[in-house]
């Protein structure tokens, strides 16, 4: 099996945020190893990727929303033969409809970012851990219409 | 070498943080591979571990700091023979020192840890990687200068 590269990892990473911002029509559930525990935003607790990954799908922006990430620099430990450890930050503006119809604007300005990408037997590589924080709190506003 | 085992992980993430709390510098230093990275918890960047261990020792490892912590369930996901993740949640109660001497006592209600543990090769379990967060805002106050540290 192919060694697991850094420009690998880093290729999956973008890939990963370009789909969160809706700019390729991957899904996002394919990215995730099937046993993948996920730390995201604000949550207390580790949970299934999967269920995370449906939850994240139904929120991915639709026409018309606007959603951009900026990814800094991705630091890649190589740990074995199939598995790599990325770190990084991350900016991430978003819109969020909330359940009375209006809209949000989010935007998480200090992200950090540890995923741990492991190849599987089809050669793919999926994360099978990921911890998403941020060092400050996201500042919400509404958004226009 | 045999694989490793999710007792052995949790064995290890019980050490990291009784090390921490009894404050003892050289074993706590141990747990970490020289080229380990971290995200802590306050931290904007991710940071050397060495780098990190010197502000720990400064702030949190001197007579007048304090160091608790309550761990939740531990996940560990196991990676082949050398390697495993640990997560789990966490709270955290701190008195840390800053280099101006003031003194700060902050809780951490809802702390989160990941730390990616790899064999080393002598066979000893130590942090590659560890990224520490909270779901919450962390409250802190300064404390006044008598105040002694606060134990819970």
């Amino acid at each position: 099996m192919k060694k697991i590269s850094s420009e690998d990892v880093c290729k999956e990473v973008h890939r990963f945020w370009a789909i969160l911002s809706g700019n390729v029509a991957d899904r996002l559930e394919e990215m995730y190893s099937p046993t993948a525990i996920v730390f995201t935003g604000k949550a207390k607790r580790s949970e299934s990727a999967k269920l995370m990954a449906v939850r994240r799908s139904r929120q991915l922006p639709g026409p018309g929303h606007f959603s951009r990430a900026e990814v800094g620099s991705i630091d890649v430990q190589i740990v074995g033969q199939d598995v790599a450890i990325a770190a990084y930050t991350y900016s991430f503006n978003t819109q969020k409809i909330l359940a009375n119809g209006s809209k949000m604007q989010i935007n998480t300005s200090f992200g950090r970012a540890t995923q741990i990408f492991q190849r599987g037997e089809d050669g793919a590589l999926r994360i099978v851990h990921e911890h998403l924080s941020a060092a400050a709190p996201p500042a919400m506003e509404k958004a226009g219409e | 070498m045999s694989n490793i085992s999710s007792d052995d992980v949790r064995a290890e993430v019980k050490k990291f943080w009784d090390f921490l709390s009894r404050k003892l510098k050289s074993q706590f230093a141990e747990m970490y591979i020289s080229s380990a990275s971290v995200f802590a918890a306050d931290a904007r960047r991710m940071e050397p571990a060495r780098l990190m261990l010197v502000r720990r020792e400064r702030e949190l490892l001197g007579p007048a700091s304090f160091v608790a912590a309550n761990l939740g369930s531990i996940d560990v996901q196991p990676l082949g023979a050398d390697l495993a993740i640990a997560s789990y949640p966490f709270h955290l109660s701190i008195t840390r020192t800053r280099a101006s001497g003031k003194r700060y006592q902050s809780e951490v209600p809802r702390g989160r840890a990941t730390q990616v543990f790899q064999r080393d090769e002598k066979g000893v379990l130590r942090i590659i990687h560890e990224h520490m967060s909270s779901a919450e805002p962390v409250s802190t106050k300064e404390l006044p200068p008598t105040d002694p540290p606060k134990r819970v």
